[in-house]
């Protein structure tokens, strides 16, 4: 237990405000983890080592917790990862229960955040050789089956389908990048747009247009008309929060912090695949579902478990292969090269004492954010009280500081939330639908590259079911979430037309042919 | 048989098209998804639309056009002096600071309903100081770049 | 409570910085030609990457010394190029490495001739762990054995990411192949994939059989037991014997300088025709919009001779496993025009 003698009382402070640093950079929308932990990287550097890892740790578990507050409070995801947070935190918040989709929130989130540390703390060489089974083509395969979602979240199957490649086809504007091995050229763009466009759209930008932008234009043509965001809103209720909202919840808490664990510690998958992905399983597996996306605690549960879990499975690759997981663990890489430490299979053998700080580190931001967040939601939700005239000016003025600031510095960034802004107005308004189309989005440059590097290797489409066992247990996932949700569909379209035969004794309205269009 | 099924499967991508492979296959089930919603649910809408049932998206809404283009001319002038004024002193941030002022003054009026002297002064205030604190933690504090 | 001050004097500091920035506005009283605030865009989007670690570096000695305000923006390759573009009074500086005229050279889109199009600045520094290796359990022993199979006939699949420095030394050893074993060389198979993790991850499939990597990335690896299905091994470094000799004697992780020159020419040949072996050093340097200021070059040049008069700098790269290999402006341009010259033939001999 020498490790012990390197904790001093700066040792924790550090981690303490890291937490706290974090948390404010994760509830701006558009600023991220990954910036905070960027950001101060060059302080590491007169830290020394410990107290660095100690201050991005820190960063890292706030920014990530962070997110929740806009996703629940004003339907913009804080970081990619808390896009599921929104469907159903922002339908609480509506109903005035803001503060108590929060502090589910929060508890989700240390569960999921300390439940992954200790996988990672048990289990990070074993798990670090089974990530490596896991080629272009099961991470394909990964890709496919957080993107069934899409089937089951969608009210119209057809239409949510079609937002989705929507979305995928809005991803793969740009350049085929070379940095995936692809061949540099762009598509999808006439050549006039190339100096803006040689690199796609960047995510982050999308997210707080669509989600962001788009809601104040929709807000304007109302005529932004009560005072407040949402009158409705009755805080002083408490909000109602008890922990017995958890009864029942054990298997979904633990399942989706294994979920987000598991993505986070697969290189090359992104962060945000992990809350989409336990989304999924959680309206799979659950007997009761049909309240998700309209503001159920399950799927909070399910999101911000499996969002926080990331931190800990992201370091699993990290720490024993030497490549980061997700992008805040890219840049966590350079705190060890500044100091001329190495990270690969051999660091935790050879520097077990900088093991055992970080795993401290971890486990003891953890517990500082979520004492952070729990006592100071009451006042966070409070921002709903915020009048829209004050309001809605500063969340455009955050949202461009977040877009501008992501690739450090790019203006064409900030156009970015105006045009998706206006897009997701235009696409709310002709009935398409938002989250298919922002998760196609997410999702959808991963998957082509996945999708044509193991084919470019392979040669045969038949790789996709023979490469391995896990691919097989994988397209039985698939198939189980689409059969699941065919047959939900099948079943809820069912309850609304006896509704509407009770009501009107009439079944001539449209969900008699979305009844067909659900065969295909 | 079984040769004729693998030969079926088998694709071979030239590296120097790669780009276009997966594009092709998204244009496709794209153009199919889009005819299926045509026949299936636009359709029966236009038909409704025509016998005055239901309006057209967005042409036949009522709407608070005041508010509405507003937003729109604001956020796009907005974005736009914010690059230009930055660009007169580089890299200071000053291009964010004074051009969020502005625009968040501008914003606030454009959503104040009741012009009363109390909530003028409220939102004055707010125009100044939120943009300055941003601009002060991020750009002074973090050194983040901003225009 | 040392946090706490430090803390509260960087709020302190900062508070008084903004103060005076703001009082004494953006003309603040300096010497040279270089004024207001500089920000210094690299061709990299990574903040834990070599080109962003090896510009701080730089840039930090410069900014104390020039006593401005200088940052370093990870803003990736094609951004860097057009916000260069668009500033020619000296506000924008890009870092970049052999990749900016190697892409041009690979007909990668987005990638201009820098000679034309930019002044190219000063060197700074060599990362000299262009690295190939294969599975340590692999039937080739050394690069020779490679060279032979490939000239046998036999299919050699190499992971590389295409078009740029991680492609140069793969090119080199076609060439190589081609002149050795003419008509051979098609048999050496270019795996394009993406970042390190991808080729490694094509390495631990047995989709490759050499990956191109570095030696900081994969030193571990080569340490590992061969039973290990991670397990790797050297074969190739393509840095110049002199490069590597002014490397720390320790070398990198635990192995040692000794060690990393048997992977280095002469005892690793890898023919250009001729006698001349190909080698190839990933150099770092300064590039800067074509209209700008000539005395802002000189400026910069002359306080990075000051610098590297010091001393000091040197030893921090070294310490970051970076040859230090400053060369001001003029010879900077002519020694990578020269450098591009090579690899130019190289490349076009093997199309």
């Amino acid at each position: 237990m020498e490790f012990l003698s390197l904790l001093d009382i700066t040792f924790f402070l550090l981690a303490g405000f890291g937490a706290l640093v974090g948390i404010i950079f994760g509830a701006i929308p558009g600023m991220t983890a990954t910036m905070a932990v960027a950001v101060c990287l060059p302080l590491t550097y007169a830290l020394g080592l410990h107290h660095g890892l100690a201050l991005l740790l820190g960063l890292y578990v706030g920014g990530i917790s962070g997110g929740m507050v806009p996703a629940v409070l004003l339907n913009i995801p804080g970081t990619p990862s808390s896009i599921t947070t929104t469907f159903d935190g922002y339908p609480m918040a509506q109903k005035g229960e803001g503060e108590k989709a929060l502090k589910i929130c929060v508890i989700a989130s240390v569960v999921g955040g300390l439940i992954s540390a200790a996988i990672l703390f048990l289990f990070a060489p074993l798990l670090a050789d089974f990530s490596i089974k896991f080629s272009y083509v099961e991470k394909f395969l990964i890709i496919l089956l957080a993107l069934s979602v899409i089937a089951s979240l969608s009210s119209s199957m057809l239409i949510g389908i079609f937002s989705g490649v929507i979305g995928i086809w809005l991803s793969l504007i740009g350049d085929y990048s070379i940095s995936d091995g692809g061949n540099g050229k762009t598509r999808l763009m006439f050549d006039f747009m190339e100096p803006y466009l040689f690199e796609g759209f960047s995510l982050l930008p999308v997210l707080i247009g669509v989600f962001g932008i788009s809601t104040i234009l929709l807000e304007a043509e109302k005529g932004a008309k009560s005072g407040l965001v949402n009158e409705r809103i009755k805080i002083s209720k408490g909000g109602g929060f008890s922990l017995s909202i958890f009864n029942g919840r054990l298997t979904n808490l633990v399942r989706s912090s294994f979920i987000g664990t598991f993505v986070g510690m697969l290189p090359g998958v992104g962060g945000s695949a992990a809350s989409v992905l336990a989304y999924t399983q959680e309206k799979n597996l659950t007997r009761d579902s049909s309240q998700m996306g309209k503001g159920a605690p399950q799927g909070l549960i399910a999101s911000e478990s499996a969002n926080n879990a990331l931190t800990g499975g992201a370091l699993i690759p990290l720490l024993s292969l030497g490549i980061p997981g997700d992008s805040t663990t890219a840049v966590l890489i350079g705190a060890f090269t500044l100091q001329g430490i190495q990270v690969g299979p051999l660091f935790i053998p050879e520097n077990t004492e900088t093991w055992y700080v970080m795993m401290t580190a971890l486990v003891f931001a953890n517990i500082v954010m979520f004492f952070l967040m729990f006592y100071a939601i009451k006042y966070i939700a409070k921002v709903v009280m915020v009048p829209k005239h004050i309001l809605f000016p500063i969340i455009v003025m955050m949202c461009v500081v977040g877009a501008y600031a992501i690739n450090y510095g790019i203006m064409f960034d900030v156009w970015t939330l105006l045009i998706f802004g206006i897009l997701g107005y235009l696409v709310q308004k002709i009935g398409l639908e938002v989250a298919p189309l922002i998760i196609g989005f997410i999702l959808g440059s991963q998957a082509e590259v996945y999708f044509v590097k193991s084919l470019e290797s392979f040669g045969t489409f038949s790789i996709f079911f023979t490469k391995s066992p896990i691919a097989m247990v994988l397209w039985g996932l698939i198939v189980a979430s689409v059969m699941f949700a065919i047959v939900m569909g099948f079943k809820s379209r069912a309850r609304q037309k006896m509704e509407l035969t009770q009501v009107t004794g009439s079944t001539r309205t449209a969900s008699g042919k979305g009844h067909e269009t659900d065969n295909d | 048989m079984e040769s004729g099924l693998s030969s079926l499967l088998s694709v071979s991508i030239d590296f120097e098209t790669s780009h276009l492979f997966f594009p092709r296959i998204i244009h496709w089930i794209m153009a199919g998804l889009f005819v299926l919603i045509l026949m299936t649910k636009v359709a029966p809408f236009m038909a409704s639309v025509k016998r005055g049932e239901r309006t057209l998206p967005i042409v036949g809404e009522a709407r608070d056009n005041f508010r509405f283009i507003g937003t729109l001319v604001l956020i796009a002038a907005y974005f736009y002096f914010m690059a230009v004024v930055g660009d007169m002193f580089p890299y200071t941030g000053y291009g964010f600071l004074l051009v969020s002022m502005v625009f968040v003054l501008l914003m606030s009026l454009l959503y104040l309903h009741d012009w009363t002297k109390k909530a003028l002064t409220i939102v004055v205030v707010n125009a100044i100081v939120a943009p300055s604190l941003a601009w002060f933690v991020l750009a002074k504090l973090f050194t983040i770049t901003l225009p | 409570m040392r946090i706490s001050n430090r803390l509260m004097t960087r709020v302190g500091s900062a508070a008084l910085m903004a103060a005076l920035s703001v009082s004494a506005g953006v003309a603040m009283a300096q010497d040279g030609p270089l004024r207001g605030n500089i920000r210094v865009v690299i061709g990299s989007t990574s903040t834990g990457g070599d080109t962003y670690q090896n510009s701080t570096i730089v840039v930090d000695q410069l900014a104390e010394r020039l006593d401005l305000n200088m940052k370093v923006d990870a803003v990736g390759a094609s951004s860097a190029f057009r916000t260069l573009d668009r500033d020619s009074r000296g506000n924008t500086l890009m870092i970049f490495h052999d990749q900016s005229y190697l892409g041009h050279l690979y007909g990668v889109e987005g990638y201009d001739d820098i000679f034309e199009k930019y002044t190219v600045g000063p060197t700074l520094a060599i990362n000299p762990g262009n690295a190939y290796l294969v599975p340590k359990d692999s039937p080739y022993q050394t690069l020779d054995d490679i060279i032979a199979a490939v000239g046998n006939g036999e299919t050699v699949r190499v992971a590389i990411q295409p078009g740029g420095v991680s492609e140069i030394g793969f090119s080199a050893l076609k060439n190589a192949i081609a002149i050795e074993h003419p008509g051979q060389e098609d048999n050496l198979v270019a795996v394009n994939t993406g970042s390190q993790s991808d080729k490694n991850q094509q390495l631990f499939d047995g989709q490759a059989d050499v990956i191109n990597g570095t030696v900081q990335a994969n030193e571990q690896y080569t340490r590992l037991p061969e039973d290990d299905q991670k397990a790797m091994r050297f074969v190739w470094l393509t840095a110049r014997q002199d490069t590597i000799e002014q490397a720390p004697e320790e070398g990198l992780g635990q192995t040692s300088r000794e060690q990393l020159l048997e992977y280095v020419e002469p005892n690793v040949h890898v023919t250009m025709g001729d006698d001349e072996s190909f080698t190839f050093d990933k150099e770092f340097f300064f590039l800067y919009n074509k209209d700008m200021d000539p005395a802002i070059v000189e400026q910069i040049d002359e306080a990075l001779t000051d610098i590297y008069a010091e001393g000091e700098i040197q030893e921090t790269q070294k310490n970051a496993f970076f040859i230090p290999n400053f060369k001001p402006s003029d010879e900077a341009s002519e020694y990578l025009a020269d450098k591009m010259a090579r690899y130019e033939e190289i490349i076009s001999n093997i199309k």
